[in-house]
C-alpha cells in the first residue's frame, strides 16, 4: 500500500479549496437602495414609517451568544467590501467561495409575495455591485423567491449569464407549501436549463414555526410518517434537556419510542457541541446533554433503518451507544420488525453480553417486571 | 526534542509589562517562545491563559470578560462571576479566567500559565 502522506492543513491541498456555504451579513439597509420598481414605494416609501419598515419576519427566538456579545465574529464584523470576504477566506484557508446571503435566509418567509421577489433581485444587484463585480475571482448564489416562481424564474435566466454566479439560492425555511409542491417546478426547471445548482438554506425559527403548516401541505402519510417520529422525539428530547428534565429528575427513566436509530447520535452530537457554546440556554445542566442520556434515557430500535445496507446497523448503534438500545417489534404495526432480523445484524459485531442487553437484558432492569 | 535537562529546567520566567501599566479588568497579549499568552487583571488577582481557544484554534484571550448565566431551582436566569469568564469571539466558548476550565464541562481547557510580581513587573512562567 502506497505511503498516504500527512496533510495537516487544507492548504496542503492539491485541489481548489471552496468553501459552500459563506455568508454576507447584509440587512434591510444594505437591500433598501438596491430595491427598484412599484416595490420601491411599499419598502422606502415616502413616510418614515414605510421607509423604516424591516420585511424579515422573525419568530423571535434569541441566540445566546450573539444577544450576549459572545461571539464578536459575525455579530459585530460586518463584511461590507471583498477584503472583508478575503479576510474571512484567509481565516478559514480557503481558495473560493460562493458567497451566500444574510438576512435573505429569511425571505422564503416574507409575507407580501411581490416584495419578496423584489427582495431577491435587490439583493442580487447589491451581491454584484458591491462583491462580484468588484472581485473577479469572488463567486456568488443568486438568490429567488419561492413566493413567486414565474419571477424567480426570471431571475435565474436573468442572472444564468453572469460567470459570477455559481448558483441559485432558495431560502427554504418556512417556505409553504414545502419544494416538493408542483408550483415550483418552473424553477427546477430553469436551474437545469441554466446549469446551476439549487442551494436549499434554512433559519432556524422560523422554519419551526412553519410545520404544523407544512404538514398539511404533504397530503400524503410517508413523508410525515419517516420525518415526524424523529421530528418530535428531537422535539421533546431537545427541550426535555434544555429545561434540565434530568436534574429535576434524576430517577426518572425515559423511553424513547419507534424513530429508528440514526438520529439519536446525530441529535446527541448536536446538543453537546451547542452546549459547548451556548450553555446559556441550559444553564440548569451540570453536564454535557449525552451524559445524561448515556445514564438514564433509552430507545427502542424499530423501525431500524438501514438493514440493506452492509455495516450501518451496527455502527450505528455503536454511535448511539449499545447500552440504551432496547428491541422493539412494534408488532402489529404495518411496519413491525423480527427480531431475528436485527439480530443477524448485531452476530459478530457485538459481543454475547451485549446482545443479550438489546434483546432483553436492559428492559428488564428499565421496566418494571415483577 | 525535549531533554532532561530541559524538563529540570522548567518553565522560564518572561516579562510581561509593569505592574502599574495592567489595571483592574485590563489584559495584555505577549508572545512568549511562539505562542500567545493573555496576562489578565481581575480583581487585582492576575491570570495567564493560552490565546488559542481549546475548541478550534480561536483569539480567545481578545473576547469578551464577562459573567455567565446560571440557573435557580424555578429555572429563572441569573447572571453570575461578572469579568470572570472568558468568551471567545469565535464561537462563543465559556471558559473560567481562573482555571482555564471551559464552563460548559467538555473535555476541553484552555492551558494557564503561573504569574509573578516582582519589584513591580510581572512575569509568566512558560
Amino acid at each position: 500500500m502506497a505511503a498516504q502522506t500527512a496533510v495537516r492543513s487544507v492548504e496542503d491541498l492539491d485541489t481548489t479549496v471552496v468553501d459552500a456555504d459563506f455568508h454576507l451579513t447584509e440587512g434591510i439597509e444594505e437591500i433598501r437602495p438596491y430595491v427598484d420598481g412599484p416595490m420601491r414605494k411599499m419598502l422606502v416609501g415616502a413616510s418614515a414609517y414605510s421607509g423604516g419598515v424591516d420585511p424579515y419576519p422573525s419568530s423571535g427566538d434569541l441566540h445566546p451568544s450573539v444577544v450576549t456579545g459572545r461571539t464578536r465574529v459575525f455579530n459585530e464584523e460586518k463584511l461590507e467590501t471583498p477584503a472583508d470576504v478575503r479576510e474571512g477566506m484567509d481565516l478559514l484557508g480557503t481558495d473560493r467561495v460562493s458567497l451566500d446571503p444574510g438576512i435573505q435566509l429569511a425571505l422564503g418567509m416574507v409575507h407580501h409575495d411581490q416584495v419578496a421577489a423584489a427582495l431577491a433581485t435587490a439583493y442580487n444587484e447589491y451581491l454584484l455591485d458591491t462583491f462580484l463585480d468588484e472581485d473577479d475571482d469572488l463567486y456568488g448564489s443568486a438568490v429567488v423567491a419561492p413566493q413567486r416562481p414565474d419571477l424567480a424564474v426570471e431571475e435565474i435566466d436573468d442572472r444564468a449569464g453572469e460567470s459570477s454566479v455559481a448558483a441559485v439560492f432558495l431560502p427554504s425555511g418556512g417556505v409553504n407549501p414545502p419544494l416538493g409542491d408542483r408550483r415550483y417546478d418552473p424553477i427546477y426547471e430553469a436551474c437545469e436549463r441554466a446549469d446551476l445548482p439549487l442551494l436549499l438554506h434554512n433559519v432556524a425559527g422560523g422554519a419551526m414555526t412553519s410545520f404544523p403548516i407544512q404538514h398539511q401541505a404533504f397530503g400524503r402519510h410517508m413523508p410525515t410518517h419517516v420525518v415526524a417520529h424523529p421530528m418530535q422525539h428531537m422535539v421533546n428530547l431537545s427541550h426535555m434537556m434544555t429545561t434540565g428534565v434530568p436534574e429535576r429528575f434524576p430517577d426518572l427513566r425515559l423511553v424513547f419510542q419507534e424513530a429508528g436509530l440514526g438520529w439519536v447520535p446525530y441529535l446527541l452530537n448536536r446538543l453537546d457541541y451547542e452546549f459547548y457554546g451556548q450553555r446559556q440556554d441550559a444553564p440548569v445542566l451540570e453536564r454535557p446533554p449525552s451524559e445524561y442520556v448515556d445514564e438514564q434515557w433509552y430507545f427502542t430500535s424499530q423501525p431500524v433503518e438501514g438493514m440493506d445496507k452492509p455495516g450501518y446497523v451496527a455502527q450505528t448503534i455503536r454511535l448511539m451507544g449499545e447500552d440504551n438500545l432496547m428491541f422493539a417489534s412494534d408488532y402489529p404495526h404495518h411496519d413491525f420488525d423480527h427480531a431475528d432480523d436485527l439480530l443477524r445484524q448485531l452476530t459478530g459485531e457485538f459481543d454475547r453480553e451485549a446482545i443479550e442487553a438489546i434483546f432483553g437484558g436492559t428492559a428488564t432492569e428499565v421496566y418494571r417486571f415483577r | 526534542m525535549t531533554t532532561d535537562a530541559d524538563a529540570e529546567r522548567g518553565p522560564t520566567r518572561h516579562y510581561v509589562v509593569d505592574e502599574g501599566d495592567l489595571d483592574e479588568g485590563e489584559r495584555v497579549l505577549v508572545e512568549v517562545e511562539g505562542r500567545e499568552i493573555g496576562v489578565f487583571n481581575v480583581d487585582g488577582e492576575l491570570y495567564a491563559l493560552a490565546n488559542h481557544c481549546a475548541h478550534m484554534g480561536g483569539p480567545v484571550c481578545e473576547g469578551g470578560l464577562m459573567g455567565y448565566f446560571t440557573a435557580d431551582d424555578d429555572g429563572d436566569l441569573r447572571y453570575e462571576r461578572d469579568g470572570e469568564i472568558l468568551a471567545c469571539p469565535w464561537h462563543g466558548w465559556e471558559f473560567d479566567v481562573e482555571t482555564g476550565a471551559h464552563i460548559a464541562g467538555s473535555k476541553y481547557r484552555l492551558p494557564t500559565y503561573d504569574v509573578t510580581v516582582e519589584d513591580g513587573e510581572i512575569y509568566v512562567f512558560a
